[in-house]
């Protein structure tokens, strides 16, 4: 269980920035539903054949070149990044 | 034919509307047609005979991986599938479309191995009948009758035999669901019973992907983070460079294995459990063998009734999730991510090989009070001992245990946000 309810804990925790920790306790049931669901259910589960299956890259280029600099961000990463998205999931969760 | 079981189904003689194809005959392949490597050449029934003392009561000692003859006790093992058809032949060579004989459309035949069709579950599972198997739907457990009988799936080019035994899998589901027995469902919990779990060997593709990929997309590397009032309160700000990105590359993927029965396919795991199945994976498939049918002796099998057309978008997909997920390692000074605008995963060569993967399966048919039934799995990875599983839940009673763990933890929380933490 303590790795779901984790899950589960940083997600919760993370998106509410402002809010302190007392009103995760205010979620408390809800979260220990979530946590029990997906302990015995699994339903989050699935084969991670982006990184499960073998694969190699050969002669790899790279071209890279700075655009612009930023200042002043809100958001700790980059708006719509995409580089660790999986498409070819089986399973339709959520 | 011995050792007729009075409730194993029995073979039918061929007819008008159930030829016996008795020949390897691959598909007309016209130019941009898939090759086809002939596989199963001398193996399409697979009875082999003991080299020993000629017998024909043939099975798979799943101790030692080879097959062992019921009389002499003369054991051997099928040739590697991978050297016998040159299945890991250079990646980076590969051009078109290869594919094993046994992955080219299905061609309905009538052979020692049957497919039935399960009155209970609407299951398709596949018998061989030389063998005195348990003529049993693996997903349900009820018994096969031989009127169910429908046309049979292509035989696969290869086969993963069993290697973990079913002392171990039983061992196995039995730990995985006696540490979730709380909130188990109370039917569940009395009719559970580990050594219910039966063999089945699934079928799936197994695909070599020869592709050149070019992503191209911006990226940024946070140079400063500082924290700036607002109001009251302190809020955490980020400097950033912007920077043009490409990457281009030869990719060769190995071994990607997809799901090959429609049923399989479809994971919503809110009407089924089969990504507990999907789960268990990876298989080591470059220790697969020619498909022998003897190495189904004692298990169930179900048939493939997915052809490369239907198959090969996500696989596609799914080898544009591994080169984007590969091409990471090259990306680690872009600390604050990237977004890929263009991905061009150009195909150059792909080899298409189907294949029997071993798993032990405890099914459990769930019936639910709005009169449902919702089927759970505990899977184990007969190679691996890999074990998954979906546990019907006791819903009233965890929803009576949240409604207290809400209540305690409202009651601290209002403590803890009036104190301010
Ligand atoms: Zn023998
Ligand atoms: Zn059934």
């Amino acid at each position: 269980m303590s790795t779901a309810a984790g899950q589960i804990f940083a997600a919760s925790s993370s998106d509410g920035d402002g809010g302190g920790f007392g009103f995760v306790f205010l979620l408390s049931g809800f979260l220990f539903y979530g946590a029990i669901y997906l302990r015995y259910r699994n339903v989050d589960k699935r084969h991670k054949h982006e990184s499960e299956t073998q694969a190699t890259l050969q002669n790899v280029q790279e071209h890279d070149a700075f655009v612009t600099s930023k200042k002043g961000l809100t958001n700790r990463s980059m708006s719509g990044a995409n580089n660790t998205a999986v498409r070819g999931m089986l399973r339709k969760f959520f | 034919m011995e050792n007729i079981d009075p409730d194993i189904p029995q073979p039918v003689e061929a007819d008008a509307t159930n030829p016996v194809s008795a020949d390897a005959v691959p598909p007309v392949t016209k130019e941009n047609e898939p090759r086809v490597v002939l596989t199963d050449a001398d193996a399409k029934d697979g009875l082999a005979k003991c080299a020993r003392c000629g017998a024909t009561e043939i099975a798979l000692n799943v101790a030692t991986g080879m097959l062992r003859c019921g009389f002499c006790r003369f054991e051997w093992t099928a040739d590697n599938a991978m050297e016998a058809f040159n299945l890991n032949g250079d990646i980076s060579g590969l051009t078109g479309i290869v594919v094993g004989s046994g992955s080219s459309d299905i061609v309905p035949t009538t052979e020692e191995v049957l497919t039935f069709k399960c009155s209970a579950c609407g299951a398709e599972v596949v018998i061989d009948t030389n063998h005195s198997t348990q003529a049993r739907c693996h997903w349900c457990r009820n018994t096969l009758s031989m009127n169910q009988q429908v046309d049979n799936g292509a035989v696969p080019d290869m086969i993963l035999p069993f290697s973990v035994e079913k002392s171990t899998a039983v061992e196995r589901i039995a730990k995985f669901v006696g540490k979730r027995k709380f909130f188990a469902h109370p039917t569940f919990r009395a009719e559970f019973n580990a050594e219910n779990v039966m063999g089945v060997y699934l079928p799936y593709m197994v695909v070599d992907i020869n592709a050149h990929a070019r992503l191209s997309g911006q990226g940024e590397h946070q140079t400063r983070s500082y924290t700036v009032k607002v109001g009251d309160k302190d809020q955490t700000r980020y400097d950033a460079d912007l920077y043009d990105v490409v990457r281009e590359f030869d990719m060769h993927v190995n071994d990607l294995t997809v799901e090959s029965s429609s049923d399989r396919i479809d994971q919503n795991t809110s009407q089924n459990s089969n990504n507990i199945i999907n789960t268990i994976m990876p298989f080591d498939v470059e220790n697969s063998v020619r498909y022998d049918s003897n190495y189904l002796a004692g298990f169930t099998s179900e048939r493939r009734d997915s052809n490369l057309d239907q198959l090969s978008p996500i696989a596609h997909t799914q080898a544009e999730d591994v080169a984007r997920h590969r091409v990471n390692s090259t990306l680690t000074f872009y600390d604050r991510g990237v977004r890929w605008s263009e991905e061009e995963v150009d195909v150059r060569g792909q080899r298409w090989v189907s294949a029997y993967l071993p798993v032990w399966l405890y099914s459990y048919q769930q019936r639910k009070s709005n009169g449902k039934t919702f089927l759970h799995y505990v899977a184990v990875n007969a190679r691996t001992g890999e074990t998954m599983g979906s546990v019907p839940l006791h819903q009233s009673k965890l929803l009576l245990v949240s409604g207290i763990v809400q209540l305690v933890g409202t009651v601290v929380g209002l403590v803890l946000v009036a104190v301010g933490i």
